[in-house]
């Protein structure tokens, strides 16, 4: 196992950071579990702030995805996943799952236009500062700029696909069609993607 | 191979696996979607490698976190011994012979909504498990072998997915994990197959509408 930190040999780090949670989840080693805390956290905090979560709000849930790292971290499975996209998952989820409670609680009303997106400037090319790090976001790279976009603005912004289309103030169809030419194209170069 | 329509448009996987559905009820049968079916499964995990792909590639160093890492490790220390899985009302009985998935089962152990069954036709029961502000309903579908579904069309778009047993829309066979997607204007004759029982989770968006008054004014009291 080698500690190497340097962010332009992401796919070493890939490595490393499924390596830590590896040893979180057998021994409970503490020691790993800071070290993907200082890599993880900021990044979940910052993730969950550009889904409009309020930095309050994102401080706790952040807590939370962390906490439940530690607590689910022996059914992490390397050959499975990489330690980024399991993670994902449990932030993904921690967020639903509040906001689904506070609709249950009737504080809001799912369909409110208040809780529809403001308009934003377009993201920022997310690819250019991911480097290429990992093989999907190498993926990413091989799409037209309009199903990239989709993609970006789903998993980045948080906005579902006829959000995506609102925004982009394209007809729905135009939306569904470029998932599923980006979805086809990510089917067949990533074989290899489990 | 579960193909020709016994998946979803990608839009829906897209959304799920994104956190951006409309509503629990579409969390719901999505999730129990993807518990049954290996090709809805591939496409998720596909597109939540993008997700943590987008995760990773998050620049994190906007503002300073309002906790450190030591505040996890003591709750981690304190709240050791809680089982997280200790949902209130998880004690909701859950008929075996449903064959359920553990999503719905968590679903209704969560909300404590209770499966209770009326009659929707000869040979079929329905059970009711959310209703939507804008006239949305999931419920389950509980059917005799045999049993035809008459001829129908949709006001709305509605998910059937097989949870048990399985019918056929025309020459398509739906079996566990597979899902028929109904939209508005299309009208079809659905049978369940003579083997068993089906059971079915639905998402319907709009009412049913059958071509027979008699059944029209069936709906009446079944509520569909």
């Amino acid at each position: 196992m080698t500690h190497d930190t340097d962010r332009r040999r992401p796919i070493s780090d890939a490595a490393r950071l499924a390596g830590l949670l590896e040893r979180v989840g057998r021994q409970r080693d503490a020691q790993a579990f800071r070290a993907l805390f200082d890599h993880f956290a900021p990044r979940i905090r910052s993730f969950l702030m550009k889904r409009r979560v309020s930095s309050a709000l994102a401080d706790d849930l952040t807590q939370d995805v962390m906490l439940a790292i530690w607590r689910r971290a022996s059914s992490f499975d390397a050959a499975k996943a990489s330690a980024a996209t399991w993670i994902y998952t449990i932030a993904r989820n921690a967020h639903i799952d509040h906001y689904r409670k506070a609709v249950r609680a009737r504080k809001i009303d799912e369909h409110d236009p208040h809780f529809q997106p403001p308009d934003q400037p377009l993201p920022d090319d997310l690819y250019e500062r991911a480097e290429a790090g990992q093989s999907v976001t190498g993926v990413l790279s091989g799409l037209p700029d309009d199903q990239r976009l989709v993609l970006q603005l789903a998993f980045t912004e948080g906005l579902s696909h006829s959000e995506i289309a609102e925004r982009l103030d394209l007809p729905l169809g135009t939306v569904k069609s470029r998932v599923r030419l980006a979805m086809n194209k990510m089917r067949q170069g990533l074989g290899e993607w489990k | 191979m579960t193909q020709r329509g016994h998946v979803l448009d990608d839009s829906w996987y897209l959304d799920y696996a994104a956190g951006t559905l409309g509503t629990e009820a579409q969390d719901v049968m999505m999730a129990s979607h993807v518990e049954l079916s290996d090709e809805a499964r591939d496409r998720v995990a596909a597109l939540e490698t993008l997700g943590g792909a987008v995760l990773d590639a998050t620049d994190g160093e906007d503002v300073p976190l309002g906790f450190s890492v030591e505040d996890i490790l003591r709750r981690a220390g304190s709240e050791e011994d809680e089982t997280p899985s200790a949902l209130p009302g998880a004690t909701a009985v859950v008929d075996e012979t449903l064959c359920l998935p553990q999503a719905l089962q968590d679903y209704l152990a969560r909300t404590g909504t209770p499966v209770r069954w009326g009659f929707l036709g000869p040979g079929m029961r329905k059970a009711i498990l959310w209703r939507g502000e804008h006239g949305e309903r999931l419920w389950l579908l509980r059917a005799q072998p045999g049993v035809a579904i008459p001829h129908h069309g949709h006001r709305g778009s509605e998910l059937t997915l097989v949870l048990k047993g399985s019918f056929w829309d025309g020459d398509q066979e739906y079996r566990p994990g597979d899902v028929e997607e109904a939209y508005p204007g299309v009208e079809h004759d659905i049978r369940i197959d003579e083997g068993g029982e089906c059971v079915c989770l639905a998402l319907t968006e709009g009412k049913l509408k059958f071509e027979s008054p008699v059944l029209r004014a069936f709906q009446v009291f079944t509520g569909l």
